[in-house]
């Protein structure tokens, strides 16, 4: 059943009712055929119409259930055509499901769509263009239920899923328009407790988050995206900056036990969810006390995340009964095997903290100045060691680490700090604002380049980088322009200190292979998954190209990954979305004997694959209120040596709230019929 | 300034004007349901919907800024159906109860459906309302009224910061649920509800709105003295509304003003003089009262009499009551309550600052950077100050810190709490202003300029010993150090103080440290502003007008110009004269024989116990009073005077606003307006009956006084009120007052204070408060309670060095350990016999009864 009976998905009306194969692009790519690996989906209703699978799909009971649905569980009444269009848009329908509907009916339910036109947020506003579409469409089978031809057949079962894009694009799917709605009513207590649903550490991701739900606003239509990374820092500032204690009280304690391998992002967050049910959560931490927080603390510099501010978000986590073992190393000081023997539950979350290697000559000679790896070198900053910079310092790669390498260069007191990336600036992938901080602090950039060789003195100290001159070609699978060596072009660039910076890897040797735990060729945890396909015949992946719907139990029973060793290495709010997950199966697991999704996983999932965002839709809106940035303190000084104070400053309260009055509150209805 | 068009009129106005309030520049009317000026707008309703050239949809004029250039049409047919069709949606379900809702004939849902000639249904659907909520106490909620415009909500969370409605449930069942908690009682949810949904128990099924004759007033339980109607039918007091137009309280109320008003057609009221507890004519009483005046009088001389008056008498009856005892009586022993905590602020503000209340309009507050909130609770003291505190913090983003030895309300909008050991006040103030300088955050131009005696100052602050502060107060240096930061990084500070520091024993020295503090911080120029509260509603005219013995009206010196007054009252002035503590000495001697107790009940006194005792010694105690006391019945004359809604004259505002209250209802039964009882018995002493009006006596006053320079005294306007002179400090004239007293508390410490409910004493009398407070407890911390053994609603019996009483217990979070607070509006708890001498804290021992 890949043949799609009937569609007005994105506006545009398929109708095969009567024979033909015309095709849905959305429905054969973008969807999966099964629910849950499964089930089939019959049918698929949003807010952008109405994908039919399933001939025998009885729409008009789904429209009059979709109707009963978005008023009575989702419908948040502030609003009068919302509260009280979507009820008569409910019992309208449902009094055509009984029987007792009349043909004018159906002009009503039009006039209420109208109407709802003018609704304050797009929730019962999209929520008429589904039914609108059945009514225009299916006008027949309305009729029938009017005439008393047609009964409900029952049984049929849907799966239902509020979303927005933002919050579908958002790793951890936090609920987005919610938070922003409370910052708007001044509610930052409220908004924090709405993150702290899906996002235990709102003061890390209010400040480093790369914010991928920033590009699906649907404010960005009409003019761009609303600030919505630094509203959840106002939000966790507020209750830092009143000294309020953090409302969260733990259920009662279970008598299960979890280890967990890493106190980085992915295994605080597991911790915290999994605290928050009872379960005693003990996290084994391989750095000393002081230096928790993983790549948060090691790999994001002070000026970007300060200390205390992290060590609060961790504290926090402490106080829920979580309890930290710092210095201690799963593989070398307790083996997973022993670890897996004490506890009930087990989840590797070790994170990705060795350099990949960079490929130039005398990379492996140990010559003096050319560093280990740039996470190497902002870990060991961080910590305040040593890090064997001299003066003039050059780090190689095009990522954040690279960036956050050439500006605590700056701030460990190098005169020159260097960036070599061998392609141009608008291919790098650091983000934007990373850069531009780089520019901001006096970094030198030299784009194109390709080093080849270390050059060194008799001493065998580093004297500089040869490089080769790099020119753009045709966009490889990335999308980004192939970089190619320029024949004869090498120079030199002198430095005394040079950082590869290009990317790294989990450092998974303490799996060892009696554990049975599969490792893909990409040092990542292989991770179990539901399989689901589109129409297509393609496996639906992740960005990442992982199965899309993995359970995150390894090879090695009561065994969980997590986190960048478990995706790949990532950002903090994917590891934060993958833990969540995890912590969830974990108690699936420790309850009921087995680890799975359910229906609400699944669905996100097929959201998230099928995009809630359309970039190109026209969202009628008047633009009179422009995006507000957070304050930043600006100039070289503030990469001066030794200099750590965090730059961005984040909103007062009040330009916060101007903000999220920006915000469109974009949540829709999906239903799926399987 | 933003260019635009509405309605083919050009109009120009400030960046971030909303539609809305574009349109009514032009006088062009958008019609609207939820809109409120005093919240942030809300977009509920969805009726102000206006179409703009070029967007693909209505926007809501209410919520939708300005952008230049842009065209607007408020009026269309299309603009038309979708209102009245939005309206029709509203209406659905909504009961047709109009003939007995609450509501009818001031419901904007009627008037705006009139309005939009919205006289049809299409829409049917299944009622799902929830039923009446009807437990919640004072305000009954009828969910099918409501329109879902969420006024109640915005107002309870944003200009009260109770924060204690909500919306609960999804779609047509949603509902404004309470958490009952937090809630103040406060009746702002039941004026600005646009239905009859939020409805004032105590006014239900009363009158019908249309039948009231509303009369504009002055509420009297605070000095915050916010401007109301008080309706009338007949000769009773139905209700108390307020405008949110014109007011300087933008119509909010609290408790006091908007449920309080019960005791004014108390059964109980006294109606009728007493004397030996039976009634007589007021002739007879007078007589009485007189003749025995004259006799003690020429038996033991003047100083054999003395009098309180009370900062529940007017202005103009202040006056004349320190003038009776002058001018006709002779005697000079005459005081108040102020005696035990405005008096002692007032004298050391006056002696440091030159300033005699506060420094600037209590809406001065609400735009400044930081507020220091000492020894205070405003949200119980002076709730005006809490809503000017919770617009500067809260939408202003301006810092809270709060030093109280209790959590308050405002506490969990605080930047800093700072809970400081009971006794550490002085310190505590020391300690922030040796920080302000450690830490380089005073502007040393400014106090050259301004300070006369900066030497001292340095020479003081540099002896201050942060180590032994951080003992003393029990904060640690980082919290100190966050609070000095947040006052001194701050253009304009407000400094609020309150009861705790002046009711306390060391008030002057304690309200001195923080004078000094005022000066470090900056809160006297600029916005800022310093602000002694002192619960009682006319506490700032009682002072003005010199009841006692130290001062004459106007503050003047009384030894120095009484011959001043002599000449102008035409008679000789005693000199000598005895304050409250004296008096109630003299008495216990034998040597006072007379006393007249206007307006004013020793029970709330501290050591009420000693004051009790000592009234039966008393070979006459004359109480001018409205209810029934244990005083009034020790009383040889009880004279009946009125409540503030029964006399006109004027009050004196914490922040030096001069008002006018209007006489809404005749005094019940046979009273008289306590003026007009001053009036007779004056002109019965001194022979020379005399006509006192109350344009006599503000000239009178004007002539003898600077008090208020040109002001302007407006009747009935209540739309001006009017300012007395304005306090600017003069260069070198701010003195830093050295300060070497300090005290050690020592033991199980009890704290007595006000109730957030109750106002003095007369609000016992009032169904309203009640209802929500009913009793006087004793709150005390979990741990002291664990460690004595006592759980919630248990007896408990206190006792101190001065006496013991028995009460109920309520185990507070509010609390430290070592602390107890119980309120002193109870006289039957009678918390006031265990405090002190001129004190507001004592060491007490409890056990469980």
């Amino acid at each position: 059943m890949t043949q799609v009976t009937f569609s007005s998905w994105g506006r545009q009306v398929i109708d095969n009712r009567q024979g033909g194969d015309a095709e849905v692009d959305v429905a054969k790519k973008k969807l999966p055929i099964s629910f849950d690996g499964e089930k089939n989906i019959a049918a698929f209703m949003g807010w952008d119409g109405l994908i039919l699978h399933d001939p025998q799909v009885d729409v008009v009971a789904m429209a009059a259930e979709y109707a009963k649905r978005v008023q009575e569980d989702f419908c948040c009444a502030k609003c009068s055509p919302g509260k009280k269009g979507t009820r008569v848009m409910q019992d309208t329908l449902a009094r055509i499901i009984d029987g007792h509907g009349e043909e004018k009916d159906l002009a009503t339910l039009e006039n209420i769509a109208e109407l709802m036109q003018n609704c304050k947020c797009t929730l019962c506003m999209t929520s008429a263009v589904p039914v609108v579409d059945t009514i225009q469409n299916f006008r027949e089978d309305y009729l029938a239920y009017i005439r008393g031809e047609r009964k409900p057949k029952g049984n049929v079962e849907y799966k239902v899923k509020l979303t927005a894009p933002c919050q579908d694009k958002c790793p951890a799917h936090i609920d987005i328009p919610a938070y922003i709605e409370a910052i708007k009513d001044r509610h930052y207590d409220e908004s924090l407790a709405i993150i702290r649903e899906s996002m235990p550490l709102p003061a890390v991701c209010g400040r480093v988050c790369p914010h991928p739900c920033e590009t699906a606003c649907r404010r960005a239509n009409v003019d761009d995206s609303v600030n919505i990374m630094v509203l959840k820092r106002t939000a966790s500032e507020y209750e830092r900056q009143h000294n309020l204690q953090p409302p969260m009280l733990p259920k009662e304690k279970k008598n299960k036990k979890i280890a967990i391998v890493g106190a980085g992002p992915a295994g605080l967050a597991a911790a915290y969810y999994l605290a928050l049910e009872g379960y005693s959560c003990t996290i084994y931490e391989a750095l000393p006390e002081g230096f928790g927080g993983g790549m948060i603390a090691v790999g994001i510099p002070a000026y970007r995340m300060p200390r205390h501010i992290l060590q609060r978000d961790i504290d926090i986590i402490s106080a829920m009964g979580v309890e930290i073992i710092y210095d201690t190393r799963i593989g070398t000081d307790i083996s997973l095997v022993e670890l897996k023997q004490r506890f009930d539950a087990v989840l590797l979350a070790p994170g990705a903290h060795r350099s990949k290697p960079m490929g130039v000559e005398g990379e492996d000679e140990g010559y003096d100045g050319f560093l280990a790896g740039g996470i190497d070198f902002l870990r060991e900053a961080y910590m305040g060691k040593p890090t064997g910079m001299g003066k003039k310092v050059c780090v190689v790669g095009g990522g954040n680490t690279a960036i956050d390498c050439v500006r605590v260069a700056l701030r460990e007191g190098a005169e020159d700090s260097i960036l070599l990336y061998r392609r141009t600036r608008k291919e790098m992938p650091a983000d934007v604002w990373e850069v531009d901080g780089a520019d901001d602090e006096g970094v030198q950039f030299e784009f194109l380049v390709l080093p080849k060789k270390i050059v060194v003195d008799e001493n065998r100290q580093v004297t500089g980088v040869e490089c080769v001159r790099m020119e753009l070609g045709e966009p490889d699978d990335s999308g980004r322009r192939r970089p190619s060596p320029v024949a004869g072009s090498e120079f030199i660039v002198e430095c005394d200190t040079l950082i590869p910076a290009i990317g790294q890897d989990p450092d998974l040797s303490f799996i060892t292979e009696d554990t049975g735990i599969e490792i893909t060729r990409w040092n990542t945890v292989v991770t179990k998954f539901v399989p689901l396909k589109s129409a297509a015949g393609r496996d639906l992946n992740d960005d990442m190209g992982n199965p899309l719907s993995r359970i995150l139990l390894t090879d090695m029973d009561g065994v969980f990954a997590s986190g960048d060793a478990e995706i790949g290495p990532l950002t903090v709010v994917a590891c934060v979305g993958n833990a969540h997950r995890a912590a969830k199966v974990i108690q699936r697991y420790l309850e009921e004997g087995q680890a799975y999704l359910t229906d609400d996983d699944f669905h996100e999932d097929i959201l998230s694959h099928l995009g809630v965002y359309d970039k190109h839709e026209e969202v009628p809106w008047l633009d009179a209120v422009a995006r507000f940035n957070q304050h930043e303190i600006h100039g070289k000084e503030r990469a001066s040596a030794g200099n750590y104070e965090e730059v961005e400053l984040g909103f007062s309260d009040s330009e916060a709230v101007q903000e999220a009055e920006r915000c469109l509150r974009c949540y829709r209805v999906s239903m799926i019929a399987v | 300034m933003v260019s635009l068009t509405i309605d083919g009129n050009a109009v120009s106005v400030p960046k971030g004007t909303m539609i809305l309030e574009a349109a009514r520049q032009l006088e062009i009317q958008i019609p609207t349901l939820c809109w409120l000026q005093k919240i942030s707008p809300t977009g509920a309703c969805r009726i102000c919907a206006v179409e703009i050239e070029g967007i693909d949809r209505t926007m809501t004029a209410c919520n939708t800024p300005v952008k230049a250039g842009i065209v607007v049409t408020t009026q269309s047919e299309k603009l038309t159906r979708i209102r009245k069709q939005i309206m029709e949606l509203i209406l659905i379900n909504h009961p047709l109860d109009c003939p007995v809702c609450d509501a009818g004939g001031e419901c904007e849902l009627q008037n705006t459906c009139y309005d939009l000639g919205v006289n049809r249904q299409e829409f049917e659907a299944e009622d799902v309302n929830p039923g009446v909520i009807d437990h919640w106490p004072l305000i009954q909620q009828v969910p099918s009224r409501c329109v879902m415009c969420e006024k109640c909500v915005k107002v309870c969370h944003e200009v009260v910061g109770a924060n204690s409605l909500f919306v609960n449930d999804k779609g047509d069942k949603a509902f404004i649920d309470k958490n009952l908690e937090s809630c103040e009682f406060c009746g702002n949810c039941v004026a600005v509800c646009p239905t009859g949904t939020m409805i004032s128990k105590p006014f239900k099924f009363k009158a019908r709105p249309w039948a009231l004759r509303k009369v504009p007033s002055v509420c009297t339980y605070c000095p915050s003295q916010c401007q109301i109607d008080i309706n009338v039918q007949g000769n009773e007091v139905f209700r108390i509304t307020s405008d949110d137009a014109g007011t300087t309280n933008n119509g909010n109320l609290c408790i006091g003003g908007f449920f309080g008003y019960g005791y004014i057609n108390s059964s109980k009221r006294l109606t009728s003089p007493l004397r030996d507890g039976k009634a007589v004519s007021w002739d007879s009483a007078l007589e009485t009262v007189t003749s025995t005046i004259e006799r003690i009088r020429q038996e033991s001389g003047a100083d054999a009499l003395a009098g309180l008056a009370s900062p529940r008498l007017t202005n103009e009856e202040n006056y004349l009551f320190q003038k009776l005892f002058r001018a006709a009586i002779g005697t000079n022993n005459i005081d108040s309550e102020a005696r035990f905590g405005a008096l002692r602020a007032l004298s050391a503000l006056d002696k440091g600052l030159g300033l005699r209340g506060a420094s600037n309009l209590i809406s001065a507050i609400g735009d400044v950077d930081t507020v220091l909130v000492f020894g205070a609770d405003p949200t119980a003291e002076a709730p005006a100050v809490d809503w000017q505190i919770q617009r500067a913090v809260r939408n202003k983003d301006g810092k809270l810190i709060v030093a109280n030895m209790r959590r308050i309300k405002l506490t969990q909008f605080a930047n800093s709490q700072l809970s400081y050991k009971p006794g550490s006040e002085i310190a505590l103030a020391d300690g922030l202003g040796r920080l302000l300088v450690n830490r380089g955050l005073i502007d040393e131009d400014y106090l050259t300029r301004t300070v006369a005696n900066l030497g001292e100052l340095k020479d003081q602050l540099a002896a201050v010993d942060l180590e032994q502060v951080v003992v003393t107060t029990g904060l640690s240096l980082t919290e100190l150090e966050a609070a000095a930061d947040l006052l001194g990084k701050a253009d304009n500070v407000a400094i609020v103080f309150g009861a705790d520091i002046t009711k306390s024993s060391l008030g002057t020295a304690r309200s001195a440290a923080i004078a000094n503090l005022a000066i470090l911080s900056g809160a006297l120029r600029g916005q800022g502003g310093l602000y002694p509260l002192d619960e009682k509603g006319n506490i700032q005219g009682l002072l003005d007008m010199g009841v006692c013995p130290e001062k004459l009206p106007g503050f003047q010196n009384y030894a120095e110009h009484k011959a001043k007054f002599a000449k102008a009252w035409n008679c000789q002035l005693p000199s000598g004269g005895k304050d409250a503590e004296g008096i109630l000495q003299d008495i216990e001697t034998g040597e006072i024989r007379f006393l007249y107790l206007a307006a004013t009940n020793p029970q709330s006194f501290p050591n009420s116990g000693r004051w009790m005792k000592a009234l039966q010694k008393l070979e006459m105690l004359v109480v001018q009073d409205i209810l029934p006391t244990e005083v009034t019945r020790l009383a040889n004359i009880v004279l009946p005077g009125v409540s503030f809604a029964e006399k006109s004259g004027s009050v004196t505002s914490l922040d030096q606003r001069v008002r006018s209250l209007e006489q809404a209802i005749r005094p019940v039964g046979d009273s008289r307006e306590d003026w007009d009882i001053f009036a007779e018995l004056y002109g019965r002493l001194s022979k020379t009956p005399l006509t006192f009006s109350r344009s006599s006596i503000l000239t009178e006053l004007s002539s003898l006084t600077s008090l208020y320079g040109d002001v302007c005294f407006t009747g009935s306007d209540r739309h001006r009120p009017c300012l007395k002179q304005p306090y600017r400090p003069v260069d070198k004239n701010l003195h830093f007052q050295l300060i070497s007293v300090n005290e050690e508390a020592e033991g199980l410490q009890l704290l007595s204070g006000k109730s957030s409910s109750h106002f003095g004493t007369t609000s016992t009398w009032a169904s309203g408060p009640l209802e929500v407070e009913a009793e006087g407890l004793i709150q005390i911390s979990a741990e002291d309670a664990q460690a004595a053994g006592i759980k919630d609603g248990d007896q408990l019996k206190l006792t101190s060095t001065t006496g013991s009483t028995t009460g109920k217990v309520l185990i507070s979070g509010t609390l430290p350990q070592g602390l107890l607070f119980a309120p002193y509006n109870f006289t039957e708890l009678g918390i006031q016999q265990l405090i002190p001498d001129g004190d507001n804290r004592t060491t007490v021992q409890l056990a469980k009864v």
